[in-house]
């Protein structure tokens, strides 16, 4: 346990040492699985702490909603339309389903949510990692790739590393922002060119390319979807 | 910690052997970091203890709506002259107009908490502290990859870790960022540390890259350039239809 927390923390700072003691290691895949699910449980339960302690120093979710219901009672263009009592009902339904989405979305705190991600980050993380790690291994392969696939998938673990930065939501109210993901981007990189001992370049389009592969994918289940909807619409008013 | 001192005053003199000695250590990106967070954390500190004092201030409701329909008035006053407004216009028409939702966010901000609202005033202030650094990092290191590959593309020879604790030395004279709060101070020592900054950074790449200082001037310039000319691209592309359909 404190070899892998000792190595994912070398990782962080993407010198090759760490990445190429994890190529060497036996077993690096099932390592890596290790590290993965370590890291994105204590992230998760940190994350929880903090949440936590952002919701109690919060004004309660349905205080805040009835105040806002008020005040767009005052409002004059709702003293325009309460006559009408169609509107109201529709106002009512409406700011209702909006309250029920909103919040979730704008990241109110929630420690039931919170509570979830220990069980969610690791699985995702885990399976993000999974997809990652062979795609980057067959295209690293492709452009002459000298590492295994276990070896690239327990490098590519170690750039899990960046969510350490994530620790700091301990505390509240923190942003940590979106320098997770250009920071897991170099440390794929890093664990690419060290796995198979790559060029630079080559390494670079290996660690692009399944972002790549990924992006036409999802591009082509959404032509996808969008064709079967339409047939399905097309197909309703056409009767 | 008086290593770490030494090394961002000599990198503040432009000392060649400094930023050698430092692109060769093994833990530059770690230090360079350290770096970072301190001098911005520096930066932020006379804002933060504002802020907690401020914010620790019984709330004064009516002086608080004063200050926000001033806050207001100033703003709009600030734009009168490049808005095309008609002669009858009133502004306060527009603040009548907001006075609800304002009056909603003061309600809101009197609502009991299940821990004592100091406690998450003190909170939020120090999480927004705290943030600097996090939001620096993201900008540098958002740009510093594109350094890197222009840097490899002309002939760079930097590891990744090398390119990086190089080029975060940059962030040493933004120690003048403490003095922000000073009125008009203030903004010509953001200058001066940017400019500063920006000769640093080049440095930094020459030095990593083991190449002279022309190149490395191409290196930090040409993302910033290829940047801009997107950004142009973008605004024709957008402007010239409404253009267009103008005429």
């Amino acid at each position: 346990m404190k070899a892998l927390i000792r190595l994912v923390w070398e990782a962080l700072f993407l010198g090759e040492a760490p990445y190429a003691e994890m190529r060497a290691s036996p077993k690096p895949a099932l390592r890596g699985l290790g590290l993965v699910a370590l890291v994105a449980a204590v992230v998760a339960l940190v994350g929880l702490v903090g949440t936590t302690l952002e919701w109690a120093t919060s004004p309660s979710l349905p205080d805040i909603q009835q105040v806002v219901r008020e005040g767009i009672e005052q409002m004059p263009w709702y003293k325009e339309m309460e006559g009408n009592p169609q509107f109201r009902e529709q106002f009512k339904q409406q700011f209702d389903l909006a309250w029920r989405i909103l919040p979730q979305l704008f990241g109110a705190p929630n420690p039931a949510s919170a509570a979830m991600r220990i069980v969610i980050l690791p699985l995702g993380l885990a399976l993000i990692w999974l997809m990652y790690g062979v795609v980057a291994y067959l295209c690293a392969r492709l452009l002459g790739g000298q590492g295994n696939l276990g070896q690239t998938l327990g490098c590519t673990a170690l750039a899990v590393a960046p969510q350490l930065l994530n620790l700091a939501t301990f505390l509240p109210y923190l942003v940590v922002g979106g320098v997770v993901g250009t920071w897991t981007l170099l440390c794929r990189y890093v664990a690419l060119k060290t796995s198979h001992r790559l060029s630079w370049g080559r390494a670079l389009a290996a660690t692009l390319l399944p972002y790549v592969a990924f992006a036409v994918v999802v591009a082509l289940f959404a032509c996808l979807g969008g064709v079967v909807l339409s047939l399905i619409v097309g197909g309703g008013t056409s009767r | 910690m008086k290593e770490l001192l030494q090394l961002a005053w000599d990198a503040l003199l432009f000392k060649h052997t400094a930023y050698t000695q430092h692109v060769a250590r093994a833990d530059a990106l770690k230090r360079g970091l350290i770096l970072l967070v301190l001098v911005t954390l520096l930066g932020g500190v006379i804002s933060l203890i504002i802020n907690v004092v401020d914010d620790l201030q019984p709330m004064n409701l009516e002086a608080q709506r004063r200050k926000t329909e001033q806050a207001f008035q100033g703003f709009f006053r600030s734009w009168e002259p490049y808005l095309d407004l008609p002669p009858d216009f009133n502004p306060d028409a527009i603040l009548a107009l907001l006075r609800p939702g304002m009056e909603t966010g003061f309600r809101i901000a009197q609502l009991p908490t299940r821990l004592p609202r100091p406690v998450g005033t003190l909170l939020e202030s120090l999480g927004g502290f705290l943030s600097l650094p996090f939001g620096r990092l993201a900008g540098w290191l958002g740009y510093a990859i594109w350094v890197l590959l222009i840097a490899k593309l002309l002939g760079g020879r930097a590891t990744v870790a090398q390119m990086l604790g190089a080029t975060l030395l940059y962030v040493v004279p933004h120690f003048l960022d403490f003095l922000g709060f000073v009125p008009c101070l203030g903004p010509v020592l953001w200058v001066v540390a940017t400019v500063w900054g920006i000769a640093i950074y080049v440095k930094a790449v020459a030095v990593a890259n083991d190449f002279g200082i022309e190149r490395a001037i191409a290196a930090t310039a040409i993302p910033a350039l290829a940047g801009m000319v997107l950004a142009l691209l973008g605004l024709l592309v957008t402007l010239i239809p409404i253009l267009m359909s103008s005429r």
